[in-house]
């Protein structure tokens, strides 16, 4: 019976302190473990929560804890586990299961405040881990909430006998943190940040690739274009270049085998660029891709150089691969010049189709080039076929036979960027041409709040770039002669036309949800721009603007000691203040001072006078101060024990006429 | 090996704590000045788990994993001056520490008053011997802890130097201050075996008489107070609308032991006042009459606690030329 009320949970308040401990860690546990839900096995997840379930049991029906060889043996399976499952044991994912089934583990032996103790500090470590995965704006209230709730369980469980309310604790460790919130701002803005890292990041397995991937196959069908995620986000320093030029550039594909575009991994000999025409420079800041790539506009000209490399088809490629979000600074150039001729593995690459697939779109290729006269002409040919024959543009297209670019080209004649842009390029290279797909982004919506340009991935396109002998690259898009609108004003302009739709759709068209939508993202590019990489570059500009100018580690240093200085002032201040004493009753100084009268003349209160008797005595030795000392005990007595005797309407008049006769009084 | 060493270290802390602050007055009101701070090892723990936090954060350039640090790492810091604060302010006062016999543990009690406006959780007094369940000190409050300490001997024991002090907010740190008060408990001889028996009652001729307290002659009227026996109030006075009053009594004892130091020779001292007590406690328990002859001291015969105290007392102290303790 005892067990049955002792879970009862209108009665959690009567549970006896070690149960209301108890199930005090692990909620702040399980809080804390919580935002790890995604990207955790499950078995994790499971022995963990069975551990705490078992725990409380044990807590409830009074069984033993388990044996600690027991328990030796499963902390040594769960760790075998993780490396079994995990390959290993370093890294995030790794690390973080590990950490959930420590702390599940060591439920199992919690006997002492100290066990919980380091349950909570265990739980602070699953938080700190949440943030390696996560760093968004949406994630800040609730990871700040459970911060402050483990807090809470923290400070409740060192009360001895709980006798803290949960009310006190929040508000108590709620002040704490308002108290602490200056301090840790002022060492964050301070503290000197190293450039690179210690040790080399694992990447996590639990991220999945999201965006773009470095093949291409027309005839499967893409959800890529469905996802209104964002990809990344530019900010430029002059004007920005106009929609149709927002080519970024992500893998250029080469070799194809009838059906898919695949990446050359052999590098070619690089060729010098030089803007022909206006250059922009911008910033991009890249959501975590977990590849290399850097999307850049049309041609990079000029690049961070050490973090980043440009390969010889002209993309972007980052140092180490893009696990956290990063931002780079940069410079393109939308027209250009390649210097020297075309290397010759190149040209044998961009040249080369597979033997024995799509016969007969090479043959038209052929018989095309030979009516066009030039190469100039021919692309113009296929672009004009293109538009002025039936061919659709749509995201849903139907699947591609074997041969994908004949099934295209003469039966479903239905597709989108890839199919197009597939299309174009073999039937280039069949007519003679270098040509290659290129893949990336196309277009981006500008948000006028933040002044930032978002590319989301559903603007992921595919274009083709061909090699004239006069003027070099050149890009081509033939889903521009298609769908034109797709490159003007973006994929749903060329969606309406076919009648599909984008999911969000209703948000871009309703004027105050588009409003809103562009208002979080504002707040969420502030969030990512200053916060999430605040670094070595924002640090500087803040001192900058706080006149210290070129502040190095010395002076970070003393900027550190005088903020840690100053908060032990205030603090110190503060606290002294809040424990101050409670000033004397006025009552009580009054009857102390008449006290201190009569003793002086020989009259002195006993320990166990009250006032009555000590008057009454007085007035036997005294009698001619009869009068005044019965007013006075009157007036004393009334105001002590009388009805209003307690709190603030303590009677002001009556006060100061007992005052008055107190001061008054000739002995 | 490591615990020894830091007893050592503990006690001379202790002993140079002493010489720095003297007797403190009693009450006392503790000022900031004398507290002292560490993290305990859970703070030891929290930090060094800060440090890994730092190092990840770092490492993986992860601002808000390096901001959460902080935070803590700030909170840790405030958490100190909390625990400072708690303890800075208490007013320490002793209480009356009951009597015990050699042998047995002696109990002082340390009242801990809070005058501020806020409570303060988690005091607690300690010393060599042991620890106090801590206490939470509302506004304005009074709470009286007991610090047990064995008492091998008769006489004054005084309460060495202790510790107050508290592990509010978190447990990460240990705040305390040594005290050292002035405060004695008396400790009464341990009472002898029961093999030889006390001198036979004596009646007594009237010469030895109690003014003060007793249950045989009426001696007078006084005010009634809460708590006085309703046997006692004079009913005739109260109808003769004089107040509630109360009958005074002087008694004589008629006939009682006297307790004799000359008696008991042959034994040696600590042998003779272990005597003396076990036929005052047999004879109190008894609710017999006695009186107790020292050299040099002799108290009348007569019954009830406070004379049971009197002569227990007069025993502890015989002879005492310093409190030992």
């Amino acid at each position: 019976m005892a067990e049955v009320s002792a879970l009862n949970w209108r009665a959690a308040a009567h549970w006896p302190p070690a149960l209301q401990r108890l199930v005090w860690v692990i909620g702040a546990l399980a809080l804390s473990v919580l935002p790890h839900a995604s990207h955790i096995q499950a078995w994790v997840l499971l022995l963990a929560a069975g551990a705490a379930a078992l725990r409380v049991a044990i807590e409830v029906k009074r069984w033993e804890l388990p044996p600690k060889w027991l328990r030796g043996v499963l902390a040594f399976v769960a760790l075998l586990a993780v490396l079994l499952d995990y390959r290993t044991l370093n890294g995030i994912d790794a690390g973080t299961a590990l950490l959930v089934l420590m702390a599940g583990m060591k439920l199992l032996e919690t006997r002492t405040l100290r066990d919980l103790t380091v349950i909570v500090f265990l739980s602070y470590f699953a938080l700190f881990a949440a943030f390696l995965y996560n760093q968004s704006l949406l994630r800040l209230p609730y990871m700040l909430v459970t911060a402050w709730l483990l807090t809470v369980t923290l400070m409740r469980i060192h009360q001895t006998t709980m006798s803290m309310s949960v009310r006190e604790a929040v508000g108590i460790t709620g002040k704490m943190f308002v108290q602490a919130v200056p301090l840790a701002i002022l060492l964050f803005l301070l503290f000197p940040r190293l450039p690179g890292q210690f040790w080399a990041v694992v990447p996590s397995r639990g991220a999945a690739t999201t965006g773009l991937s470095d093949e291409m196959s027309p005839g499967n069908v893409s959800e890529l274009s469905l996802s209104s995620q964002l990809a990344f986000r530019a900010k430029f320093a002059g004007t920005l270049p106009p929609a149709r030029e927002r080519y970024w550039r992500g893998p250029v594909l080469h070799d194809f085998d009838g059906r898919t575009w695949r990446r050359r991994r052999d590098p070619f000999i690089s060729q010098g660029v030089t803007a022909t025409g206006p250059t922009y420079q911008y910033e991009v800041m890249l959501e975590p891709h977990q590849r290399r790539w850097i999307f850049a506009l049309e041609v990079a000209t000029r690049w961070p150089t050490g973090r980043v490399m440009r390969s010889s088809d002209l993309q972007l490629w980052s140092e180490a691969s893009i696990a956290t979000l990063s931002s780079f600074r940069l410079e393109s150039a939308t027209t250009y010049a390649v210097s020297g001729p075309l290397p010759r593995a190149m040209r044998v690459a961009d040249l080369a189709l597979p033997g024995g697939r799509n016969a007969r779109s090479i043959a038209l290729a052929r018989e095309m080039r030979e009516r066009a006269g030039s190469d100039a002409a021919f692309i113009a040919a296929v672009l004009a076929k293109f538009r002025d024959e039936e061919f659709f543009y749509t995201l849903e297209p139907p699947r591609l036979e074997r041969d994908s670019v004949d099934d295209f080209l003469f039966n479903t004649r239905r597709g989108f960027c890839e199919h197009f842009a597939s299309a174009f390029t073999m039937l280039a290279r069949a007519a003679g041409i270098p040509a290659r797909v290129v893949t990336g982004y196309q277009g981006g919506e500008y948000n006028p709040m933040s002044g930032y340009l978002l590319i989301r991935q559903s603007d992921a396109h595919a274009w083709s770039e061909v090699w004239l002998e006069d003027r070099g690259w050149v890009r081509v898009d033939p889903t521009a002669a298609i769908a034109p609108e797709r490159i003007e004003r973006g994929i749903e302009a060329a969606l309406t036309e076919s009648g599909e739709s984008l999911p969000g759709d209703f948000l871009r068209r309703n004027a105050l949800l588009s409003q809103l939508r562009l208002a979080w993202d504002a707040a969420n590019t502030f969030w990512n721009s200053e916060v999430v990489a605040f670094g070595e570059t924002q640090q500087r500009w803040l001192l900058e603007r706080l006149n210290i100018g070129d502040a190095d580690w010395e002076e970070l240093g003393i900027g550190l000691v005088l903020t840690l200085i100053a908060f032990f002032a205030i603090m110190s201040a503060y606290l002294s203040w809040r424990f101050r004493p409670r000033p004397p009753d006025p009552l009580a100084q009054i009857y102390e001072q008449l006290c201190r009268k009569l003793a002086r003349h020989g009259l002195p209160r006993a320990a166990h006078e009250g006032p009555s008797d000590y008057v009454a005595r007085v007035l036997q030795a005294r009698p001619e101060l009869a009068q005044q000392l019965a007013e006075a005990r009157n007036l004393y007595v009334a105001l002590r024990y009388g009805p209003r005797s307690w709190g603030p309407q303590l009677n002001r008049s009556e006060l100061s006429r007992l005052k008055f006769i107190v001061n008054q009084l000739k002995v | 090996m490591l615990a020894r060493a830091l007893a050592a270290l503990r006690r001379r802390t202790r002993t140079w704590a002493r010489k720095r602050h003297g007797i403190d007055p009693d009450p006392l009101l503790l000022s900031g000045r004398r507290i002292y701070i560490v993290p305990s090892s859970l703070g030891i723990a929290f930090a060094l788990m800060l440090f890994a936090m730092f190092l990840g954060a770092m490492n993986y350039a992860n601002n808000l994993a390096l901001g959460l640090t902080f935070m803590l790492g700030a909170l840790s810091l405030t958490a100190m001056h909390y625990a400072h604060r708690n303890l800075a302010g208490v007013h320490i006062r002793s209480a009356a520490s009951e009597p015990v016999f050699a042998g047995q543990t002696a109990r002082f009690r340390i009242a801990l008053e809070n005058d501020a406006k806020v409570a303060r959780y988690e005091l607690t007094i300690a010393n060599e011997h042991g620890i106090a369940e801590p206490v939470r000190v509302e506004p304005g409050a009074r709470v009286v802890l007991d610090l047990e300490v064995p008492a091998p001997q008769r006489g004054l024991l005084r309460l060495d130097s202790f510790e107050i002090t508290t592990r509010h907010p978190f447990g990460m740190y240990r705040a305390w201050a040594y005290l050292n008060m002035d405060i004695r408990c008396v400790v009464y001889p341990k009472p002898g075996p029961r093999g030889l028996a006390p001198p036979p009652l004596e009646t007594d001729t009237g010469g030895a008489q109690d003014t003060t307290r007793g249950d045989e002659d009426f001696a007078g009227l006084r005010a009634f107070h809460a708590g006085d026996s309703p046997r006692r109030i004079a009913w005739k006075a109260y109808a003769r609308e004089q107040g509630l009053q109360v009958k005074q009594y002087a008694g004589t004892a008629v006939t009682s032991h006297s307790f004799d130091w000359d008696a008991l020779s042959g034994l040696g001292t600590e042998a003779r006042l272990s005597q003396l007590c076990r036929w005052i406690e047999d004879a109190h328990a008894a609710g017999r009459a006695f009186g107790l002859r020292l050299p040099g001291q002799e108290i009348a015969p007569n019954v009830g606690p406070g004379h049971r105290q009197r002569c227990l007392t007069a025993l502890a102290l015989f002879d005492e030329q310093t409190a030992h303790g």
